[in-house]
């Protein structure tokens, strides 16, 4: 979890340092269980459309389409930029600031979601 | 004037598909005939949007436009790796000619429009364009098609400007009438 001490000043971080402080053994349970989830972007759509992650697990998204992609936060908190085709884009869940709708900036139907245990 | 030009747009393109049920019905198109024509087809949708990247201050239309020129690019691109890959080359023909003759006709139209006016004409000849290229692939060129690969790529085309038929549907609504 030491990524968190890099995270961007937002307000989600204050929530993001509680839940680390009150719950630093669990924090450090979680960490050691750490999974990496895949989407693929494939067909104009996100495989699965939503991902169930935990704290400290990382998201992968793969571009298996002929045409480029974007994974961008509906709040603009994080960016993939422009995805060629079979490029990758990670991102660790660092704290709730990173959960909930996101979009394909270039093709606005492509949505999917990340829900946190 | 919007009438006016959706009119004159879809007598053009069924002119275009007059043409190209004519060549099927003498022999049917062969595959690097195909090829020809959908990549014409990609790159006129690129000519459209470089069009509209000089006209409009429309955020969603330039949005489009943007998304048109590097999906379109990335299809003729694969197109072009998948003929070299199986040594063969696009062979020009009468349909191709009558869509891009039809196209320079939609170009000179929409170079005389400005501002809401031209946003509007711009994105319903999108809608109207990808609704009548998806017909003809979806109902001409992938029936015809011989090599399995092509008749693949196709179908990734196929998809990919269905996605834009639909961005440019719901861009039409946005803009209004
Ligand atoms: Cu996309």
């Amino acid at each position: 979890m030491a990524s968190l001490g890099v995270k961007v000043m937002r307000p989600g971080l204050w929530i993001g340092l509680g839940v680390m402080i009150a719950g630093g053994v669990l924090s450090l349970a979680t960490s050691a269980a750490a999974e990496t989830h895949v989407v693929e972007m494939r067909g104009f759509e996100f495989f699965p459309a939503e991902v169930n992650v935990a704290i400290g697990d990382t998201i992968v998204w793969v571009n298996k389409d002929v045409v480029p992609h974007t994974a961008t936060a509906g709040d603009g908190a994080w960016d993939s930029g422009l995805m060629e085709t079979g490029d990758e884009f990670s991102l660790v869940v660092e704290d709730t600031v990173n959960v909930g709708d996101y979009v394909c900036t270039f093709h606005p139907t492509m949505v999917g979601v990340i829900s946190v245990d | 004037m919007f009438r006016k030009i959706f009119l004159s747009c879809a007598a053009g393109l069924l002119a275009v598909l007059g043409a190209s049920s004519a060549n099927a019905e003498d022999g049917g198109l062969n595959d690097m005939q195909i090829a020809h024509i959908a990549y014409v087809a990609g790159q006129i949708d690129i000519q459209y949007a470089n069009i509209a990247l000089e006209r409009s201050h429309n955020t969603d239309v330039r949005a489009f436009a943007e998304t048109m020129l590097r999906d379109h690019k990335s299809v003729n691109d694969a197109a072009l790796a998948l003929l070299e890959k199986l040594g063969a080359s696009p062979e020009d023909n009468p349909t191709s000619q009558s869509l891009q003759a039809s196209a320079a006709a939609k170009r000179a139209e929409l170079k005389a429009l400005k501002g809401a006016a031209f946003d509007r004409a711009y994105a319903a000849n999108e809608l109207a364009y990808h609704q009548f290229v998806n017909k003809t692939v979806e109902g001409t060129f992938i029936p015809a098609a011989q090599n399995a690969e092509f008749k693949d790529l196709l179908g990734v085309a196929l998809a990919t400007f269905k996605v834009h038929e639909g961005h440019a549907e719901a861009l039409v609504g946005k803009l209004g009438k």
